[in-house]
């Protein structure tokens, strides 16, 4: 009886443990006074960067990109995503696009005094070109010095879209660079010095008093990494004054502080192999039967219904996606559809998939059936993916949802639909999306090849005036007679951009923000030095 | 008087909860495709007549995700319990009757086993497999059997020294022989009882790894994915997404300590006392 009792017990206590404290309760109590230059911000513990705050280990110019904060960049992007200068005062390129030359300021110093010139920005460009593992600077062939204030970048391909490239490099000192300590205790040129870093668990930066732009308004700025609950609950507490979070909790309020949404071009969408299955020369499964035919992937595009995703998976907090890079220079508009079922439904029994008794659409007895996966664990990617299952059951195709671990997502989205996220400010991710790749004839992610696609991105590369390319951009996505839209090849469907939500605490005026890359990190405070209190 | 009636309550309340599981196994099994399914327009229900569980974000129906949760235990459990209880007869035998090389090495594979800490072992096994179905049946089942090993070695090292083994040896049986004419019958019992008792280790092991996201993948309605998911949503107040799966769990698995208990007391009447 006893053995029974003890049972009992411990059913009684997992039971108290499993639920927690349940309900949100009332919130509490007013923030301390606080300094009207500081600011706390709750940010998710995967944006601590793990290599330090190193340019050659991903800080800023890594999966995720923003403004570096603590070092300086050439160039910068403007709020509508055009470039402007940071320490350059202008740059040229040679007619053939192989040779940058790019001013710079005279007047900059490290904060140990030292002055920046065009010899530390060409060894950082020669450093991170060796030892950058998170991003591609093959395009670079060395960048040199010519005098003070000159650097001159060699190039061993044409990249039209370099400044792009130079608006996320933080230039480092030459003669303070260790690849070993400079992470954790870095020097730059830019407007916060890192003062404090609590591995795990924040970073305090503090203005740079010699900065050479204008003065940051906030002198401190602490940010702390923690988990998407924490970061509600220490909002709810009152200790933090701008805390991340998702539509999970956006039904929630918290006194004193409102939600804030900022648009984004954090897309999600599916890749849809555009050739039949087979095996390639490694032995993998590359493409799929059903989406092979042009018909039904332009079926797909047309009939999903983004709202209504939007609705019910983000709490009305995105926007639909139409394309990888919505509203940014390079974005066609010709990439925008409307929500037609019905052209979906003629579409699929123009490719022979006809509607059975049973709401199924089958072709020479063969069942319309689909796969689609997404990565385990992120619970807006598995409702999305939920979601676009249903809305393909009623165009009658059959689906099933797997979560996969990305260490064979890749492999198998060579075969099957897979949900991704993508969104960047530079234009190389059409380019990474859509080019085929090396001697494969195919695009990196998922199987799909167009000469004319192909050719409008190399003319854009090789193009030697950056607002000029812009066009030949758009013109890879649709050129009037073939691209990657509704009526061109639709190799990939773009569903939602997913708003970046934030609990920030009245009071706090928080600038302008540009259109948020995906990552949702550290590109709320890509101008915190603006931000304002009152 | 007494005696025999206890028996019977014992076997009585053995087949109840055999029966109590075996329904919850098959309607789960049913259940698995509504449990699936996906409805935004009610996402997030508490408990009612209408969704007796509540709805998760999702709007799939709790209470059918629950009960294939546990069907999908249940059935792990079976088949982990059943590898491990043959792999540790098995070994146990075999290790107790060659003795010598055979038994070191035996005995040194336990210890080894023993010495890893079982979740970290389980998931080490479950990622090398592939996770999914097949990485927690594997991780599961080749972690389990050491101490039933353990026992059923003791049991026979025991035997051998027993008279009527002894007078078969002299009479020239043969290993095997006796092996199947003298010690399966009498391993039985505690054999029984040791696969029995795996079974709410096997559960609880299953339910962790796949909380932990190392086991089965999440859209499958398992206990551990689905109370993985809840804890997101806990700070807003959704409490029946994590309390009536881990109560269901905390039953099942009380149930079959029981079950493992009483079937004890009912194959070895000496221990049956109070």
């Amino acid at each position: 009886m006893r053995r029974t009792a003890a049972l009992f017990l411990t059913a009684l206590l997992t039971a108290a443990l499993l639920t927690g404290c349940g309900g949100a309760g009332a919130p509490v109590s007013q923030q301390p006074a606080r300094a009207s230059d500081q600011v706390i911000i709750a940010m998710d513990p995967n944006s601590e960067p793990a290599a330090g705050f190193d340019p050659a280990f991903g800080w800023g110019a890594g999966e995720h990109v923003h403004e570096p904060l603590i070092q300086s960049t050439l160039t910068v992007t403007n709020t509508d995503l055009t470039i402007g200068y940071d320490l350059a005062t202008g740059y040229t390129v040679s007619e053939d696009g192989l040779t940058w030359t790019v001013t710079i300021r005279y007047d900059v110093s490290f904060t140990d005094g030292e002055p920046l010139t065009a010899q530390d920005v060409a060894f950082t460009y020669n450093i991170v070109k060796t030892s950058s593992s998170v991003n591609d600077f093959t395009m670079l062939d060395y960048a040199e010095a010519t005098d003070e204030t000159t650097v001159v970048f060699h190039m061993t391909r044409p990249f039209s879209i370099w400044p792009y490239t130079m608006a996320i490099v933080g230039i480092v000192p030459e003669h303070a660079y260790d690849p070993a300590t400079y992470g954790s205790a870095p020097i730059g040129s830019g407007r916060y010095i890192l003062k404090q870093w609590d591995r795990g668990q924040q970073v305090i930066l503090e203005a740079n008093p010699d900065y050479y732009g204008q003065a940051p308004q906030m002198r401190q700025v602490t940010i702390l990494f923690m988990e998407e609950d924490a970061a509600f609950l220490a909002a709810q507490a009152g200790q933090v004054d701008v805390a991340y979070t998702s539509a999970t909790y956006s039904d929630q309020a918290i006194d004193g502080y409102t939600l804030a949404a900022y648009g984004s071009v954090d897309n999600r969408g599916f890749n849809l192999p555009a050739v039949s299955a087979g095996t390639d020369g490694e032995g993998r499964t590359v493409g799929n039967d059903l989406t092979a035919d042009v018909r039904v992937r332009r079926a797909i595009n047309i009939g999903v219904d983004r709202q209504e995703m939007i609705d019910n998976v983000l709490n009305g907090y995105g926007s639909p996606a139409y394309s990888v890079c919505d509203g940014l220079p390079w974005y066609n508009e010709a990439s925008e559809v409307a929500y037609d079922p019905d052209g979906a439904a003629a579409l699929l029994d123009e490719a022979g998939w006809l509607l059975s008794g049973d709401g199924y659409r089958y072709k020479d007895g063969v069942r319309a059936e689909l796969e689609l996966l997404y990565s385990t664990g992120d619970s807006v990617r598995q409702a999305l993916c939920a979601d676009f299952a249903d809305q393909m059951e009623e165009l009658g195709i059959a689906c099933t949802i797997r979560g996969v671990g990305w260490d064979t997502a890749y492999t198998d989205a060579l075969s099957t639909p897979l949900i991704w996220g993508w969104g960047a400010h530079t234009p190389m991710e059409l380019y990474n999306i859509y080019h085929t790749i090396g001697t494969t004839g195919s695009a990196q992610y998922s199987p799909y090849a167009n000469a004319a696609v192909d050719a409008y991105m190399d003319a854009a590369l090789a193009s030697t005036d950056l607002e000029a390319s812009y066009e030949l951009w758009q013109k890879a996505q649709w050129d009037g007679t073939t691209g990657v839209t509704q009526e061109g090849d639709v190799p990939w469907v773009w569903l939602v951009n997913v708003d970046h939500l934030y609990w920030v605490r009245d009071g706090l005026q928080i600038a302008e923000q540009k259109i948020h890359p995906h990552g949702h990190g550290w590109s709320i405070v890509n101008n915190v030095d603006q931000w304002r209190w009152g | 008087m007494r005696t025999s009636n206890r028996r019977r309550s014992t076997l009585s309340f053995l087949l109840a909860a055999a029966a109590a599981l075996a329904v919850v196994t098959v309607v789960g099994i049913l259940l698995t495709e509504t449990a699936m399914e996906t409805d935004f327009s009610r996402t997030g229900l508490p408990p009612s007549l209408d969704a007796l569980f509540g709805t998760d974000w999702m709007g799939r129906d709790m209470f059918a995700r629950t009960l294939s949760g546990l069907s999908l235990s249940i059935r792990i459990g079976l088949l982990t319990a059943a590898i491990s209880a043959a792999v540790a007869l098995a070994l146990g035998i075999v290790s107790a009757v060659c003795g010598g090389l055979v038994d070191a090495a035996i005995s040194w594979c336990i210890d080894l086993v023993m010495g890893i800490p079982h979740i970290l072992l389980v998931m080490l096994i479950s990622i090398a497999c592939g996770r999914g179905f097949t990485g927690v049946v594997m991780g599961v089942a080749l972690s389990h059997w050491t101490s039933l090993a353990r026992v059923v070695r003791g049991e026979v090292i025991q035997l051998r020294q027993a008279p009527y083994i002894l007078t078969a040896q002299k009479l020239g049986v043969s290993r095997a022989g006796i092996v199947r004419r003298h010690l399966l019958p009498h391993l039985l019992p505690q054999f029984l009882t040791g696969l029995v008792l795996l079974f709410p280790h096997a559960i609880l092991h299953e339910a962790s790894v796949t909380f932990l996201g190392f086991g089965l993948s999440s859209e499958r309605p398992a206990i551990g994915a689905i109370l993985s998911e809840s804890m997101r949503y806990l700070t807003t107040g959704k409490w029946w997404l994590a309390l009536f799966p881990g109560l269901s769990l905390v039953l099942v698995v009380m149930l079959f300590a029981l079950l493992g208990d009483r079937l004890r007391r009912l194959l070895d009447p000496a221990s049956v006392h109070g």
